[in-house]
């Protein structure tokens, strides 16, 4: 067998490698910087909505929960650069305010659902054969729910809240990670580096964690990313559908939920809430899909 | 499977829909304004209206069963009553004739109008009447609204076809008030001898139109009674209504339901929201009817049963920290003028003290300072031997409108400026119910809708805090006052009209100065209707519109 390449079993043409943009010869350097330029304005764009989870104070003008029912619903301007909402609330304050809920949501269940992944991805790919088979059907059961519904059943048992939404998403994104992870390990278990460890050997224990989980986890790093801004977009789902932050957290789903009442009246209520999830979500997926271009490299 | 994924992709529709609504927000309505000439005031007879209703579709349509509001607005349309409310708020007779009570008020004599008959063919007679108070009275029918009306009647006889006689375990001077509402609208015995199943689906009255079929999930089609016979002559015409039918949809999302009334594909809706109601004042195409619901005001009751409003003081100084009046005016658009009373607009009987529900925040301060809760901590709370001053407040997502609940978070932020941590949980109805069964709660905001001065008793008596088998109590905050049982069980008793009147007012009075409520304003009940549809107005007495003068123009 050939030296294995980390397989993504993803059905996602994002996930598939594109020719790297190679720059003609005399092409220059402007070529290069356009041929990059989705990356850099995606790093960008995550760059800020990161700096104002972790700062939003440097960033926003307005104190997101302060009321002003005089200057309700005012339009984007001078005054409010992105409008105000029913109560006055600056619209460009809030979503500042609020990436720190979203992107640590979608980054905190992104994170819960890559360690059940790999738990049961390593289990099913590095155990027996009947732990294989056990961990297969747990993971087609948990398929055969739409992964919304699992999330709405989860918080039905525990409560609406920030911790379980995190807890919600996560484990709704889980079993399709942990297929990914079981078919890397699988692939890595029979590759000619662990087939010599095995011969030397090397414990199964020593196998597992010097050889085969570093070498699964690059893909999964670029599954994160990707799963981030999934993530980002399923948070802001259940609090659009009320299961999320309470009021009056200026959460972004929630936001949009609430302008939805005022679409014709005030579309800067719902717009901006909902470009900030358009714009995560989607240079996550450019992020990943660079990345995932580089490891395939 | 199905019935989740559209919410999956709910997002990405609200997404396409700001576009959409960027093009409707640009484009008038099409049709063209016929002109209001000399023909505008002949009445058409025919064609069908489309009515768009905001509510969740009942599960039946027979408003004996459960019986909650948008089972009276559609039932308004086929089911009439014993009893009724005349243009100018009387209470006037309609399927009843008359009414005489014995000098203990424990006997009511009902006479019944003769020559009118159901839809069915059965002619309306006493006992028809009494066929339709023991459906309602009786627990396999599951009524409660309905049920709860006719509490007080103990036993019925029929003395003649056109008599009946009801005794009562005690005297009651709402009962007439109750006989108007259309939980307890009269049916035809014949079809109530039917299952429930096939009298939920097509319930057989008096009133203008009829149930013609009922598409669930889709739509409720109901047809005119060609061989109506209006009870009382009303200033409208005489005879059969002038619409043919009427398809009843249910379109539960405001901005597709007034985006639907913009282009035309239906007539009137209900439920109409603050915004589009000041956006509808700037056409000329479309027109508003405002129908304050009968029966309590909108407000938030304060839980008097635990800490920290088992303190009256405290209860004062959270009423003097919340700025309504601001709120009011920049959510609902001048829609909703302010209240100050227990009792709704509607109500003849309504007391209003305005001056105890100013907004003064320095006094709330000295009110609670003095209460014990002067210190505040890191987050600018007060506290209280460790203890932060806390309200929880459970808010129903399907009773409150989207302006109420921001009305919520903004009495929040002003509520915090004053050092009181309000929690507001967004719940449905059911965990809703919950809370307040468990009495997890310190605010809350419930509607009730009743016909007279009465429900003080179901929102104030201290009998009214015990659980019905449901588990649902009425007196949400919970007052027990003696003196004030005492003023609502002679007022509901008395058969003196001038010494109602005063008692009443003596308990609003009492529970207005106990500070046990915030009256906010006056149950919202607004239609917005195409200027296509004329003679829009006439409401059963719960403020439920009926369509029997109205008419399409071409």
């Amino acid at each position: 067998m050939s030296t294995p390449k980390p397989q993504l079993s993803l059905g996602d043409p994002l996930l598939t490698p594109r020719p790297a943009p190679r720059a003609p010869r005399g092409g220059g350097r402007m070529r290069r910087i356009v041929a990059r330029l989705p990356l850099i304005i995606s790093a960008a764009v995550l760059a800020f909505f990161v700096l104002s989870a972790i700062a939003p104070q440097i960033l926003a003008p307005f104190d997101p929960l302060a009321i002003n029912p005089v200057d309700a619903f005012s339009g984007p301007g001078a005054g409010h650069l992105l409008g105000t909402d029913e109560s006055g609330r600056d619209i460009y304050s809030r979503i500042i305010h609020g990436s720190r809920d979203s992107l640590l949501i979608g980054a905190a269940a992104t994170a819960i659902g890559l360690f059940l992944a790999l738990v049961l991805g390593t289990i099913a790919g590095f155990g027996s054969r009947w732990m294989d088979s056990w961990v297969g059907r747990i993971l087609e059961v948990l398929f055969s729910l739409p992964g919304l519904l699992l999330a709405l059943v989860f918080i039905a048992l525990a409560g609406p809240g920030v911790g379980t939404t995190v807890v919600a998403v996560g484990l709704t994104t889980a079993p399709g990670y942990a297929r990914m992870i079981r078919v890397q390990i699988i692939a890595l278990r029979s590759s000619p580096m662990v087939e010599a460890a095995t011969v030397l050997g090397r414990s199964p224990a020593r196998i597992l964690t010097t050889h085969i989980l570093p070498n699964a986890l690059a893909p999964i790093a670029v599954l994160g990313t990707l799963g981030l801004g999934q993530a980002v977009v399923w948070a802001a789902s259940l609090s659009f559908l009320g299961l999320g932050s309470p009021p009056p957290a200026p959460e972004w789903g929630a936001m949009l939920s609430a302008g939805r009442t005022y679409l014709a009246l005030a579309w800067w209520m719902t717009f901006f809430p909902g470009l900030a999830i358009v714009l995560v979500a989607a240079a996550s997926t450019v992020l990943s899909r660079t990345l995932s271009a580089g490891a395939k490299r | 499977m199905n019935y989740v994924r559209p919410k999956a992709t709910r997002l990405f529709s609200a997404a396409a829909a700001v576009a959409a609504a960027l093009v409707l927000a640009g484009c008038a309505p099409a049709s063209p304004a016929p002109e209001s000439g000399s023909e505008a005031g002949t009445p058409v007879t025919g064609g069908t209206l489309v009515y768009a209703s905001g509510d969740a579709e009942p599960t039946c349509l027979d408003p004996h069963v459960g019986g909650n509001y948008p089972q009276a607005l559609v039932a308004s349309q086929y089911l009439e009553t014993l009893y009724t409310k005349d243009a100018s708020g009387q209470l006037i007779p309609w399927l009843a004739e008359d009414s005489t009570v014995s000098e203990d008020g424990l006997l009511r004599t009902l006479k019944i109008r003769e020559g009118i008959s159901f839809t069915d063919g059965t002619a309306l007679d006493a006992a028809a009447v009494k066929a339709n108070f023991e459906h309602l009275l009786d627990p396999e029918t599951a009524s409660s609204t309905g049920f709860l009306a006719l509490g007080k009647i103990a036993s019925m006889k029929v003395v003649n076809t056109t008599t009946l006689e009801l005794t009562l375990s005690t005297p009651d001077s709402s009962l007439l008030e109750s006989f108007s509402m259309p939980w307890v609208a009269i049916e035809s015995p014949t079809a109530l001898k039917r299952s429930q199943e096939d009298n939920c689906a097509a319930p057989v009255g008096t009133g203008p139109f009829k149930v013609e079929s009922w598409k669930k999930q889709d739509a409720v089609n109901l047809v005119r009674n060609a061989d109506y016979v209006q009870p009382v002559a009303t200033e409208g015409h005489d005879g059969a209504a002038y619409l043919d039918a009427i398809t009843w949809r249910f379109i539960p999302e405001a901005a597709t339901r007034y985006a639907a009334l913009q282009s035309g594909e239906v007539q009137i809706i209900d439920n109409a929201q603050p915004d589009t109601i000041a956006a509808a004042a700037k056409t000329q195409t479309i027109k508003h009817l405002d129908a304050p619901r009968p029966g309590a005001s909108n407000r938030i009751e304060l839980n008097s049963s635990k800490a920290p409003f088992n303190d009256a003081s405290v209860r004062e100084a959270f009423i003097h920290a919340v700025n309504v009046d601001a709120s009011i005016d920049s959510l609902f658009f001048g829609t909703a003028p302010r209240s100050y009373s227990p009792l709704s607009s509607a109500e003849p009987l309504a007391y209003s003290a305005e001056s105890l529900f100013a907004y003064d925040p320095a006094k709330a301060s000295e009110l609670l300072d003095a209460a014990g809760w002067s210190e505040r901590d890191a987050e600018g709370y007060r506290v209280k031997d460790g203890t932060r001053l806390t309200l929880t407040f459970p808010v129903s997502t399907s009773q409150s409108i989207p302006a109420e609940q921001s009305l919520f978070e903004q009495l929040q932020a002003t509520a915090k400026e004053s050092g009181f941590d309000v929690k507001i949980k967004l719940l449905d109805l059911s965990s809703w119910y919950g809370e307040l069964f468990k009495n997890d709660y310190n605010l809350v905001s419930a509607p009730y809708t009743k016909v007279g001065p009465s429900v003080l008793s179901v929102l104030f008596h201290s009998d009214s805090t015990i659980p019905a088998p449901s588990g649902y109590f009425a007196n949400l905050s919970q007052v027990k006052d003696p003196s004030l049982d005492a003023l609502l069980d002679t007022a509901g008793s008395t058969k003196d009209e001038a010494e109602r009147k005063d008692l009443y007012s003596q308990a609003q009075k009492k529970v207005l100065e106990g500070y046990y409520l915030l009256p906010l304003y006056d149950q919202q009940n607004h239609f917005l209707y195409s200027e296509k549809l004329r003679n829009v107005g006439a409401t059963t007495a719960v403020a439920t519109p009926t369509f029997f003068d109205s008419w399409l123009a071409n």
